[in-house]
């Protein structure tokens, strides 16, 4: 679980203020890990992570309980003071009301620690909990994002974790809160025995109504929330396509359409209105029953003579006290019953191990001469998918350019995904200066080979540290240089803040041609032996087309290339062409020589000319 | 090993039909649907819910009328002050009965309980009017509770369709100078955060403040002294430390938020771009990166716990110094005779009920101004009027045969840099046009012309004859077709993607519209046919697919005037293949306006419109232009040199 903290090479300062984002934190790695036995409850899979902090956990919870403590003396001696000082003047008055002052003084600033101290508690184990999943996400294999929604993984993140995170550490506080109910029966106890039960007789019910409120009002609150995003989702799709809707003169229906939602959310919200109009005053008055009950039950002990006045206020008091941490018990229940489906949430994210890993003893690949061998190799994306490759056979000598060409699902992404070990082969084996890539340690292996993706993604940073990508300690000379070989510093000078400029989805949006170069400068800057490319050049103007190849040719001088071509122009870019068909190589040699011997060649490309016509 | 979870689609909530999935809004947090927990809940929940009526809001291109632009708190209620009327009654009840019980008890221990007064008949009265008291409370609050959720639900509602109708009728200008996150706000929070103002807000200000008044008044008509001690404790220092906790919360939650969305927004990215990640090693790197934005998170998160930490136990302290405060300065007057015992415990009983009014009130008033400006900003909305209204006296268009003529037409989205200028341009009747240039010559804007997204500033655009601004904006839509550069899909069926433009039409005719672009192929694939939902940002369909689908909706409107901006993004050879011939279908008897970003589209054309600079340039066949030399010919010699690879035999050149 250890992880690198600091990792800061020699950073530029500049005085532009692009320079990447530092990477050292102050805070720290998370210090346990979830119980790996899946046989155990998940409270019992929990405990390691609240066990971390288990210093200021049960700090927090026993300073909570020292107040309450406190606090449940205060009715007790305004009891004593009204019976005895009052009502029977015996004993001083002052004396206790100086013993009230200090307990109201110590109740609060013991109280205050503690809810310090709980909250604290509790942000930073979901601090743990969100770094964990981050860094087991950031183990897993292409194979796992390839099966999962990256959508349901951040809805995981966001609320899975705050409703385990507020079960672990508030559900110890509900219960400290409770367990001064007993504290508070004794007292009433020893005050008296009938009129203690008849004070405790409404909070059950307390309990056990707020269990049943917040059972059938959970349900109605999050029909109005999936109504909500529905009554958002028609006013985005309306924002986002409102070329479409106003060209086909469609306002009439749309606004039928948001109506009928908000409808539907009218409903939803008259529904919720009518449970806590059902619920809420009862929950509510309750206690005040109580209070009815000890005033009559108490007056008649009372007029007996078996009870002081003060009695009816100390026993009010308790009931007033009591009523809150019943109410919040109800919210124990509920939250214990969405944590659990939670935790089994997170937990399915964190039991699953990552498919390509370091073999024991990998050792690390350095100055790499770019000798790649595809020997034998067979493969398949899940274990009883349709084989993509096949007994493949390809050998690029240091320095070459080969361009893999073929019909859809002929398998030439697969080769590229194979060479930086996304994927590992079913069988036979990807060489690199003559070693298995299972032999090798990710990080050297991937380190050696630049990739050019079809649609690059750029992150929401500035242009600078997006090209600093692979090497964030990269000084601004050196990512100028990069992108000026990329053909690209021209337009980034031209943008708002020049290599200052935010990009990526939460920033200035960049035309294709311009993010193809922009990644193409983020290789550039790597200089690695090997190289990558999943053409992407298609379908832009044949000019910006012209500059990315350009700036390719200059990527590609001196490094083995691997090129998946869709179209006839890349193709030029390579020394050499081989043919993919049905996960084989079919044909190999230069451009000339398919053409001549190889009818599926011709065929692949009379198919580019027909679309180009 | 099973990912149960993973991968199941979101659930519809829909109770009618024709609705569309929820997916994740535009703005905000992510919501990924019902937790499978309470799923059983929710559909038990559905079952009760009745048909609701057809929806019957009119939509007009008209401006907002003049109550939309006088917009304010007053008039959402006063439409329906009846249940307003009702729940302030209502209040005012539970502010008097709720009150009841600590004068009560005291008036019991007065006069049934202490030494010469003992007399249980007296406490069994007082108790038996307590009960009561706490039966009319509870019956109030449930009734109050129920009106004002209906009046919140009535104006909420009421405001939402409005508030999109308007939304509707403004015009593209609106929509590319503001954010789509800010108009995505007007149509969500702001309109939510009156929800709790009305459903709640309103009703507590009136109540809680009523409840200060009735306290006070038993509290004097008991010890005039004490009460104004007792005020005088406690209320200046709870009013200044709740403003202070309201306002400080209030900064600590935007902390938060902010904190939360850069989390997610770091988790997104990290996701989005995994191969990225992996393919430059930056694993290491990020998760120490996400470490100090999850760490600026907690940072947040603490920075609330100190507010809360300090503002509970405080109040809570408060009440119990004032506690003892009572004892002391009471106590002496009871030795005194100044004060009956009774009055005692009901001034203690009393003291925390000043608490949550106190504390509602200044809550309720933050949510008072949020709601107020939310207000105000719907109304600046309202005021804004659609920049290509309609004319009361519009015409209909009739059928048209397909001319369009621009006639000295300029333009400029912003009036010092015009865009088009004086071009004149006669498109006949089942003519395609080719508008070929630059990025930014104004090639795109034209055809914006054509649809009256924009208004010419000087100059007419004429279909038939007809100034377009004379004709009424639906009429002149529904015999255009536009297929977009972006091909946008509605989450829904492909159904009601490809008919788009007339919905309920036989599926034969949908068919007949799949068929024409090639697409029937595609659809059958397709795990529900016709029915398989799509969503926008779903993965499920290429690029390729998604402009099919875009082509055979226009197909389906049957336009008589075709305007279509074509895409730039990738497409693979055989999507690219079928793109064309769909065009060709497409094109087929109609006047049609083609923006080209490729020469080889152009040359589809009938005539090609070279545009530089906002003028028209050149004008002619494909033949002619490239005999007559100039920026065409210019162009596509460039085009020919670029894309012909080096060892291009002879015979596979298609130009």
């Amino acid at each position: 679980m250890s992880v690198a903290t600091d990792e800061t090479g020699g950073r530029a300062a500049s005085a532009d203020g692009f320079v990447p984002s530092g990477n050292s934190s102050r805070h720290q790695a998370p210090r346990a890990w979830i119980d790996p036995d899946r046989s155990r409850s998940w409270l019992a899979r929990a405990l390691p992570i609240v066990l971390a902090r288990k210093l200021t956990l049960f700090s927090a919870l026993g300073l909570s309980f020292v107040s309450l403590l406190a606090q449940v003396q205060i009715p007790s001696l305004l009891n004593s003071a009204v019976t005895d000082a009052l009502e029977h003047h015996n004993g001083s008055l002052g004396h206790y009301v100086r013993i009230v002052l200090a307990l109201a003084v110590a109740a609060g600033v013991i109280s205050y620690a503690a809810r310090l101290l709980l909250m604290r508690t509790a942000y930073a184990i979901e601090f743990d909990l969100r770094n964990m999943i981050y860094e087991h996400l950031t183990r897993m294999s292409f194979s796992f994002y390839d099966r999962v929604q990256s959508g349901q993984l951040i809805s995981r993140a966001n609320s899975d974790i705050r409703s385990v995170q507020m079960y672990l550490t508030f559900g110890p506080n509900i219960l400290v809160q409770c367990s001064i109910a007993v504290v508070a029966f004794i007292y009433m106890l020893t005050i008296d025995v009938p009129l203690a039960f008849v004070a405790m007789l409404t909070l059950p019910l307390v309990f056990l109504m707020g269990v049943r409120m917040r059972r059938s009002l959970f349900p109605v609150s999050w029909l109005i929330q999936a109504r909500l995003a529905e009554v958002a989702t028609i006013v985005d799709e309306n924002i986002n396509g409102v070329r479409v809707v106003k060209s086909f003169a469609a306002e009439q229906r749309e606004l039928h359409q948001l109506q009928g939602a908000a409808d539907r959310l009218r409903w939803a919200y008259i529904r919720d209105a009518d449970l806590r109009a059902r619920f809420t005053p009862l929950v509510q008055n309750l206690p005040q029953v109580g209070l009815a009950l000890i005033l009559l039950a108490g007056g008649y002990l009372v007029i007996h003579g078996h009870l002081g006045v003060g009695a009816i206020l100390a026993f009010s008091a308790y009931v007033v006290m009591l009523q809150a941490p019943f109410q919040m018990l109800g919210m124990l229940v509920m939250l214990g019953q969405r944590a659990a489906a939670s935790a089994a949430r997170i937990y399915e994210v964190l039991d699953e191990q990552p498919a390509v890993v370091d073999a024991p003893g990998a050792r690390a690949l350095d100055r790499c001469r770019g000798d790649v061998r595809f020997d034998g190799v067979s493969f398949a994306y899940s274990a009883d998918g349709p084989p993509v490759l096949a007994d493949l056979h390809l050998h690029l000598h240091p320095g070459q350019t080969v361009a893999m060409v073929g019909r859809t699902g002929s398998g030439k992404t697969t080769v590229a995904r194979l060479l930086p070990r996304f994927y590992d082969v079913s069988a036979g084996g990807v060489l690199v200066d003559g070693t298995d890539v299972r032999e090798l340690t990710l990080e050297s292996l991937r380190g050696q080979i630049g990739l050019v993706l079809d649609e690059p993604f750029l992150f929401s940073v500035s242009v600078h540290d997006n090209i600093a990508y692979g090497r964030p300690g990269a000084t601004r000379e050196q990512v100028r240089r990069a992108a000026r070989a990329a053909g690209a510093d021209e337009f980034i000078s031209r943008l708002p803040d020049g290599y200052g400029t935010v990009v990526g989805e939460r920033g200035y949006t960049l035309s294709g041609g311009q993010r193809q170069r922009i990644a193409i400068a983020r290789t550039l800057l790597l200089n690695p032996p090997i190289l990558v490319l999943d053409d992407a050049t298609s379908a832009i103007d044949v000019q910006v087309e012209q500059e990315i190849h350009e700036a390719l040719r200059t990527l590609m001088q001196g490094r083995t290339t691997l090129i998946v071509a869709h179209r006839l122009s890349t193709i030029a870019l390579a020394d050499r062409v081989v043919l993919l068909d049905g996960g084989r190589i079919v044909a190999d040699g230069t451009h000339a020589q398919l053409l001549e011997t190889s009818p599926l060649y011709v065929e692949v490309l009379a198919r580019a000319q027909e679309a180009k016509r | 090993m099973s990912f149960g979870g993973f991968g199941q689609g979101a659930p519809m909530f829909g109770g009618g039909g024709g609705s569309r999935a929820a997916a994740a809004p535009g703005g905000g947090l992510p919501f990924a649907g019902i937790p499978s927990e309470l799923q059983e809940g929710v559909d038990a929940l559905l079952l009760s819910e009745p048909e609701h009526p057809e929806p019957s809001a009119r939509f007009s291109h008209l401006p907002a009328d003049a109550q939309s632009k006088q917009l304010n708190l007053r008039q959402l209620i006063f439409r329906h002050w009846r249940l307003g009327a009702l729940a302030v009654a209502l209040v005012c009840v539970v502010s008097v009965t709720n009150q009841l019980g600590p004068a009560l008890i005291a008036l019991g221990i007065n006069h049934g309980m202490v030494p010469g007064h003992r007399d249980f008949g007296v406490v069994l009265l007082c108790g038996a009017l307590f009960l009561l008291a706490v039966a009319a409370t509870a019956g109030a609050q449930s009734a109050q509770a129920m009106v004002s959720g209906r009046l919140a639900a009535r104006v909420m509602n009421d405001l939402r369709v409005r508030v999109f109708a308007h939304l509707q009728r403004l015009g593209l200008d609106y929509y590319t100078e503001e954010k789509a996150g800010v108009i995505m706000t007007r149509m969500t929070s702001d309109i939510e955060n009156l929800q709790q103002l009305l459903q709640d807000g309103l009703a507590q200000l009136v109540g809680q403040a009523l409840t200060m008044v009735v306290i006070t008044a038993i509290l004097f008509t008991m010890s005039v002294e004490l009460t104004l001690i007792t005020i005088a404790l406690v209320v200046p220092i709870l009013t200044l430390a709740t403003v202070w906790f309201t306002r400080a919360s209030q900064e600590g939650y935007e902390r938060v938020r902010d904190g939360i969305a850069g989390v997610l927004g770091d988790l997104s990215e990290s996701l989005h771009g995994v191969r990225t990640v992996a393919a430059h090693n930056r694993q290491r790197w990020n998760v120490v990166e996400h470490r100090n934005v999850v760490g600026a998170y907690r940072d947040a998160n603490n920075y609330t716990a100190q507010i809360n930490a300090l503002y509970g136990p405080g109040t809570q302290m408060l009440g119990y110094l004032g506690q003892a405060a009572l004892l002391g300065i009471g106590g002496e007057m009871v030795l005194h005779h100044h004060l009956s015992i009774g009055a005692l415990v009901a001034f203690f009983l009393y003291l925390n009920r000043f608490f949550a009014p106190i504390q509602l009130l200044v809550q309720q008033y933050n949510t008072f101004q949020q709601g107020q400006s939310s207000v105000r900003k719907l109304r600046t909305l309202f005021r804004t009027d659609p920049s290509t209204p309609q004319r009361p006296d519009a015409a209909e268009l009739p059928p048209v045969r397909g001319e369009i003529v621009f006639d000295q037409v300029s333009f400029g989205y912003l009036p010092q840099t015009p865009v088009l200028r004086e071009v004149s341009l006669s498109i006949a009747p089942g003519e395609t046009v080719a508008f070929v240039g630059q990025t930014g010559a104004g090639k795109s804007t034209a055809a914006k012309l054509i649809t009256r997204f924009y208004d010419p500033t000087e100059g007419r655009v004429l279909i038939d004859g007809h100034d377009l601004r004379e004709v009424t904006l639906d009429s002149l839509r529904r015999q255009l077709g536009v297929v977009p550069q972006e091909p946008f899909l509605f989450a829904g069926s492909l159904r009601e993607n490809i008919a788009f433009a007339r919905p309920r039409v036989a599926d034969e005719e949908v068919w007949r519209a799949v068929d024409a672009v090639g697409l029937r192929e595609v659809v059958e694939r397709m795990p529900d046919g016709l029915d398989t939902v799509v969503h926008e940002r779903g993965q499920s369909l290429s690029s390729g697919e998604r402009q099919l689908i875009a082509l055979a909706r226009a197909f389906h409107a049957q336009p008589r005037v075709l305007v279509l901006d074509e895409a730039t993004s990738n497409l693979d050879l055989l999507s690219e293949t079928k793109v064309e011939a769909a065009l060709d279908a497409l094109l087929e008897q109609r006047t049609a306006v083609l923006i080209a970003h490729r020469l080889t589209t152009a040359m589809k054309a009938d005539r090609i419109v070279v545009v530089d600079d906002g003028r028209v340039v050149q004008s002619g066949s494909h033949d002619e232009l490239l005999e007559q030399g100039g920026p065409y010919a210019q162009m596509y010699e460039t085009w020919v040199s670029g894309s012909e690879p080096d060892a291009e035999p002879g015979s596979g050149s298609d130009v």
